[in-house]
Parts: structure tokens; C-alpha cells; sequence
């Protein structure tokens, strides 16, 4: 034991360091542990074993003393976890608690986080659209922000490559505005969608409805058979962790994958603290770490880092990450760190009813909806708005039973189930513009548990979000008149930024280290060896679900990065 | 249906019911029942409402399947305060109508003496005897349509359906 802390310190030493294991982190660790990388995944929350750790995954509605409905002493404890639509009974342990982790609220922002392994990829909407070229080329051609490094071509064959594995279920709709994937058999449409589909493209050249691509297996190939996971069996119980991996997590997919090639180190209750930059090697050499348990700071030691801690936990660790050289944050040369952050505008619905297929209606459930792509300056600008929205669309049978009286009649009242019309419902997913005034920064004088500055956060809507919601809510509403519903309503939610989990930017990417933090590979362009793949790295939010797009430039990242690594360029 | 029981029976193989996290430590059975907001006497008296809303037929009613129980959960858990206390003045008052009417409490009472205390509670003009009224009929509604009798055995609850079909005839559903 002369040597102890040497041993020590090698023990402590690895190949690589993936920072989270949520949606991207898994895929980084997943990439680098096949390529044979010792890897070692950082998670500051406890550990999420598939299957083991799903404690509500096989209860009965009966089984919940508050029917999924939460008690007030702990909605009244979460306002912010409350407001999120799958925050209820049987998935409430997976959320972070208000209280726990606060943050600073300069304006009023939902930040929704997911605490453990795997992260939000448990809780996820599993929604998979690729982007096209037109949502790539956005900043250029409308002159905001800025340019994107990469382009459709550039991401595709990775797209193909995580779709794969993940399993996407979708239709081949030959769109140029939403590229086709590696899909597995899709989701069914229901009578109303299949006519909506039909008016939607006899009345609009330029608009199209289709069934939504999704991560789930709808007929599973060997690739996903090799993972444990099974058919998705449409119990639409998501949220509290899927016990066949019907539907794409860390937890069932890419982080057991990683742990069997025998290279996979993971590491709950670690707390990412910062990233050491050595000045004298010109690059990072690790990760000072509080384990949550012990409280004790530890350093872990590696070529490659990679930072998947969620957008905006991943702004906080480089701009807590200090030095002589970088004094304003990791890679932060440029001065734009924790700016231009910007998220999805899901504000306003439209819903209405359906006289017709009054003698038909669905069987079974499914775990996806359907999907209006962006169709508003796709090719060029023509709204006094820019960019657009994509939006969701759905139809249900109302069903309804007789609840006056009580006694006997009552009884069987209950039980009187009377077919309404069909109920249609949209909801919008507008592109916000990222702003230099939109941001985040680290709180000057208030600290975590752990001592790690809280974050500010600051994003808020702007004139061009209330354009867009008006033009949802016009061109929406007149689809539905021309389709022939009912009864058309519109509403504006007015929830707050963040409410739609989709918060992206803060380290971008771009051409210029002068005006952005990453570059093409998503390499911290003034830190050769650290890589940031989840939506910090956004340039522009577009209007797609944004993990599959994640994934890809994970997966793209990783093959990089070890191919500099061999080539002794990191 | 032979399916159905297979696949659930397999989830159930390899899931784990026992593992609840700490903070969900309150659901348990043993929790549900135990709790101390109504005295023995208005907890008893709520069975009697809630059995007299949905009674025994020629299938267990909402008494039996244990709806007071959920009813008392959910306003102890998931009201406010106003809320509760107008749910035990609410139990207190309709049993002091009962008494006056007939000497008897409202669990005493006849079927038919608790059908109408419970009729003219509907159609009082007073907004807090309305409003107590429509709080225990829609738990009760709730409690007995989502009980573990009824979504076994009448409403046949799939929790593993492994199907979606988007367009079927009302007639076969």
C-alpha cells in the first residue's frame, strides 16, 4: 500500500466520463463502451434498474389510494413538478421535488427534472421526428442566431443508426419537410384521423397529417430482442417504467447494453461539481465529483469527457467549470455560455367534435397520436412571424353513462354507456427564436446542499411566440371548419417556459468559436477532449420532439472522438 | 383473454410490487384503512351514504367494496381544509336530520329512510348541503366505478391490452 494514492488515483482513472445517463448520456456511453473505451457514467440521482426499480409498473388503478391523483401536502409542496401532465401517483418518484433542488426564477420558468438513471428517458412523450434540411438551415436563412455547423446530410446516416437500435415505430410519408426514418410497422390511424388525413391533403398542397413516429417496438427485430426488450404490449402506462421495453429508455436499452460489453462503470449519488482543466496539458483531466451519500468530493480522471447533464444542468457544470484559462466557464471564449437558450412553445390547443363514423370507434389503446409537420416557412418566409409549428392531432369516441339519481337507478345508470361524438383535439409545438436575453447564469450569492451555485434562470416569450399562437390558432381552427367539426374552441394555457421540457441552447454550436461554444462534432472548440451532445448543444430548437436528435449527435460524436483519440489529436 | 392473463402474468414475473420507494411508504392497505379524520360513528355513517348511493343489488355495493374508506382517503388527503370540515358538518347534519325524522341515526335508519334523507339533501336549496351532496356522490361514483370488483368483473379493466385498433363497430365493443 506505499503507492495508495497512486493506485488511487488510477482506480479513479478512465477512458472516458459520460456526465448523465438520461436520454443522450446513455447513448454516449452506450457508443464509447462499444468501441471499447473504459467509461465511467456519472448520475448525480440514485439508480433506476429496468424492470427491479418500476415499483408501480404492474398496480392496478385500484392499487392507488388517490385514484393517480396526488395528495395536496405534496402538490402543495410541488407546484412546479404539478404543473407537468405526467406528474401524478404512479410516476411522482421519478420527478425532482421542488424542494429539493431549488433554482432561482428571474422570470417564471418550469424547470422539470428527472433525478436517477436513465433520467427523463423514463418519463419521456417518446415522440422521434427527424429534422429535415429546412429546420437546419432556419438561423441562415431567417438571420437569427447562428448558423448551424451541420446539415441534414451530416446527420441522417446517424439518425438511421439510433433509430435501429431504439426502435421506431412510424410511417414512410415521403416528406422532404420530415424526413423518412428506419421505421418499424406504425401505429394505426382511427376513422376520424384516416378522414382528417384525407380533407387535411384534398384542401392544403403544402399540409400533411400523419401518424406519429415513435420510440416504440410495434414488431421488434433481433437488434431489440439482443436488448431484452419485447413488443410493446399499447399500455400506454409509460411513465412508470415499461417492464417488456416496449418503449425506449436508458434503463432498458442503452445503458444495460453498455454494461454488458464489461466497459461500463456507472456511478449514482455522484454530483457533478465541475470539469478540471489542467492549463499545463490544455485540456480537461476529469471531474471533481460530491458523492451525495458521503458528501466527500472526489476527482475522477479521463481522455474524453462527455456532458449529457441535461441542457441546462450542463450550462451549470461549464460555467462552474473555473480556471486561470477559462475564467468565465469551460470553453466559454466566446462569452456566449448559457445564452441564446430557448425551449418550445406549447401554449395553445384547438379541440372541436366529429358528427360523423357515429357507429364506429378504437380497440385497445396507443402509445402515440397523430402529427401535423410544420408547414408555415418551410421553403420561404411568408407569415409577419418567424419559423413555425408543428402540431398534434388526435381523435376519441366520447363515451358517456347516466350519473343522476342515486340509489339503484344510479347503479345502473353507471353502467349505461352512451356513444357522443367524436372528440378532436391539436396542440401546438412552436420554434421559439433563441436571444441573447434569453439565459442562464450561475446565482452570485445562493448555493446548493453541495455548495454548487444555483442556477438562474431567465427565458421568456417574445412578440414572435404570440404571432405564432394566433396563426396556430386561426389555421388550425380553419382546418377543423373545412374538415367539417363542431363546436371548434380554442384555449392558451399560458404555461410557463419550460412546462414543455424541451429547454435547449446555452452552448451552441457553430462555425465561429468567436460566437459559439461547440463545433460540428460538438467539440468545445477551445477544449479539444470535452464533448456536450444534449440540448445545450442546440443551435435552434426547430419544432420536433428534440431527443432523437440527441441521440444522433451523440452517437456521431462519439465516433469522432475516438477516432481522434486514436489518431492522438485529443 | 387467455392472452391478456399470460402477458399480465408475466409482467408480473418479472416486475417488483414490493419496492416502493420511501415517500410512497403511505400506500399500503393497511394506510388506506387507518385513517383517524371521522370519528367510529361518522365513518359508519359514511358507509351508509355511500351504500345507499350505489347499493348491494344482485352485485356487492359501493359499503361493501370498501368506497367509504376511499371517499374519507381522498378528501383527508386531497382537500383543503374548508373542504373537509364541510365534509364532517355534512355527515353530522344529514345524521341529526335522521335522528330528528325517525329517532335513528342515518346508519340505523331504513333503506328507504336513508334513500329519502339523501333525496332531500339533493334537492336542498342550501348551497353547503348541495355542495357536501355532489363531494361524496362524485367520490362515490369514483370510487366504486374504479373499485377492484367493478374493473374485474364488470368493466373488465385490461391492463396489458396488446392491441390498438383505430376504427371498429360500436356494436362489438
Amino acid at each position: 500500500m506505499a503507492n495508495f494514492n497512486i493506485d488511487s488515483k488510477k482506480a479513479r482513472t478512465y477512458d472516458a466520463i459520460v456526465i448523465g445517463s438520461g436520454i443522450s448520456g446513455g447513448w454516449s456511453a452506450k457508443e464509447l463502451t462499444e468501441k471499447g473505451l473504459k467509461t465511467l457514467v456519472l448520475e448525480r440521482g440514485r439508480d433506476v434498474q429496468h424492470i427491479k426499480d418500476y415499483p408501480t409498473t404492474n398496480m392496478m388503478p385500484w392499487e392507488f389510494p388517490h385514484r393517480e391523483k396526488l395528495p395536496k401536502e405534496v402538490t402543495d409542496a410541488n407546484p412546479i413538478a404539478s404543473r407537468c401532465y405526467n406528474f401524478k401517483e404512479s410516476s411522482a418518484h421519478f420527478f425532482v421535488k421542488d424542494n429539493e433542488h431549488p433554482y432561482v426564477q428571474e422570470k417564471p420558468f418550469d424547470w422539470l427534472r428527472g433525478y436517477q438513471v436513465g433520467g427523463k428517458s423514463l418519463l419521456w412523450a417518446r415522440q422521434t421526428q427527424r429534422w429535415s434540411k429546412y429546420d437546419f438551415e432556419g438561423p441562415a436563412r431567417d438571420k437569427f442566431a447562428v448558423e448551424w455547423p451541420i446539415g441534414y446530410d451530416d446527420i441522417a446516416p446517424w439518425y438511421s443508426h439510433v433509430e435501429k437500435f431504439a426502435g421506431i415505430t412510424g410511417n414512410k410519408d415521403g416528406l422532404d419537410s420530415l424526413p423518412d426514418g428506419e421505421f418499424l410497422p406504425p401505429h394505426e390511424l382511427n376513422c376520424v384521423e384516416k378522414y382528417f388525413k384525407e380533407q387535411v391533403s384534398k384542401q392544403y398542397k403544402d399540409r400533411h397529417f400523419i401518424i406519429g413516429r415513435a420510440a416504440h417496438i410495434t414488431q421488434p427485430n433481433q437488434i431489440h430482442l439482443d436488448q431484452g426488450r419485447a413488443q410493446c404490449q399499447n399500455r400506454t402506462l409509460c411513465e412508470r417504467g415499461c417492464p417488456f421495453g416496449g418503449y425506449f429508455s436508458s434503463n432498458s436499452s442503452t445503458i444495460p447494453w453498455a454494461m454488458k460489453t464489461g466497459n461500463l462503470t456507472l456511478r449514482p449519488h455522484s454530483v457533478v461539481h465541475s470539469i478540471i482543466y489542467d492549463d499545463k496539458k490544455q485540456k480537461a483531466t476529469g471531474v471533481k465529483v460530491i458523492d451525495a451519500t458521503t458528501n466527500q468530493m472526489i476527482e475522477f480522471y479521463a481522455d474524453i469527457i462527455f456532458v449529457n447533464a441535461a441542457a441546462l444542468n450542463t450550462n451549470l457544470i461549464l460555467m462552474n467549470s473555473t480556471s486561470s484559462r477559462f475564467p468565465n466557464g469551460l470553453g466559454n471564449d466566446s462569452g456566449v455560455l448559457g445564452k441564446y437558450v430557448a425551449f418550445h412553445n406549447y401554449r395553445a390547443t384547438v379541440s372541436g367534435e366529429y358528427e360523423g363514423f357515429l357507429d364506429s370507434t378504437t380497440d385497445g389503446r396507443r402509445p402515440n397520436g397523430g402529427y401535423i409537420p410544420r408547414f408555415r416557412n418551410v421553403y420561404k418566409q411568408e407569415t409577419d412571424f418567424l419559423r413555425g409549428y408543428a402540431a398534434g392531432f388526435g381523435a376519441n369516441r366520447q363515451t358517456s353513462n347516466d350519473r343522476s339519481g342515486i340509489g339503484e337507478s344510479l347503479k345502473d345508470g353507471l353502467f349505461q354507456v352512451k356513444y357522443g361524438n367524436w372528440s378532436v383535439g391539436s396542440h401546438m409545438m412552436g420554434e421559439t427564436i433563441p436571444k441573447e436575453s434569453n439565459y442562464v447564469s450561475l446565482d452570485k450569492t445562493q448555493k446548493d446542499a453541495w455548495g454548487i451555485p444555483l442556477l438562474n434562470i431567465s427565458v421568456d416569450y417574445d412578440d414572435n411566440d404570440e404571432k405564432m399562437i394566433k396563426d396556430y390558432v386561426e389555421q388550425v381552427s380553419e382546418m377543423f371548419t373545412n374538415a367539417g367539426f363542431k363546436n371548434i374552441r380554442s384555449n392558451d394555457g399560458k404555461r410557463n417556459p419550460g412546462n414543455d421540457i424541451h429547454e435547449m441552447g446555452g452552448a451552441r454550436m457553430g462555425k465561429d468559436p468567436k460566437t459559439s461554444v461547440l463545433n460540428k462534432f460538438n467539440q468545445l472548440h477551445a477544449c479539444k477532449n470535452v464533448f456536450v451532445t444534449d440540448g445545450a448543444c442546440m443551435t435552434s430548437t426547430s419544432t420536433q420532439n428534440p431527443s432523437l436528435t440527441y441521440m444522433a449527435l451523440s452517437a456521431r460524436a462519439v465516433d469522432f472522438a475516438v477516432k481522434e483519440m486514436k489518431a492522438k489529436n485529443l | 383473454m387467455e392472452r391478456r392473463i399470460a402477458l399480465k402474468s408475466m409482467a408480473l414475473a418479472v416486475g417488483a410490487l414490493a419496492n416502493l420507494p420511501a415517500w410512497a411508504s403511505g400506500w399500503t392497505k393497511e394506510t388506506i384503512t387507518n385513517t383517524a379524520f371521522l370519528s367510529a360513528d361518522q365513518a359508519k355513517n359514511l358507509v351508509a351514504i355511500v351504500e345507499t348511493m350505489i347499493p348491494k343489488t344482485d352485485t356487492p355495493g359501493a359499503g361493501e367494496l370498501g368506497v367509504g374508506d376511499f371517499v374519507q382517503k381522498m378528501v383527508t388527503d386531497c382537500y383543503d381544509a374548508k373542504t373537509q370540515s364541510s365534509f364532517t358538518s355534512g355527515i353530522s347534519n344529514l345524521d341529526q336530520q335522521s335522528v330528528q325524522k325517525s329517532g335513528k341515526s342515518f346508519a340505523e335508519s331504513s333503506k328507504e329512510q336513508r334513500l329519502q334523507l339523501l333525496k332531500d339533501l339533493e334537492a336542498s336549496s342550501d348551497m353547503a348541503q348541495k355542495g357536501f351532496f355532489s363531494l361524496v356522490k362524485n367520490l362515490t361514483i369514483q370510487g366504486y366505478l374504479t373499485s377492484e370488483y367493478v374493473m374485474t368483473n364488470i368493466t373488465h379493466y385490461e391492463l396489458v391490452p396488446a392491441r390498438y385498433h383505430g376504427c371498429v363497430p360500436v356494436k362489438k365493443v
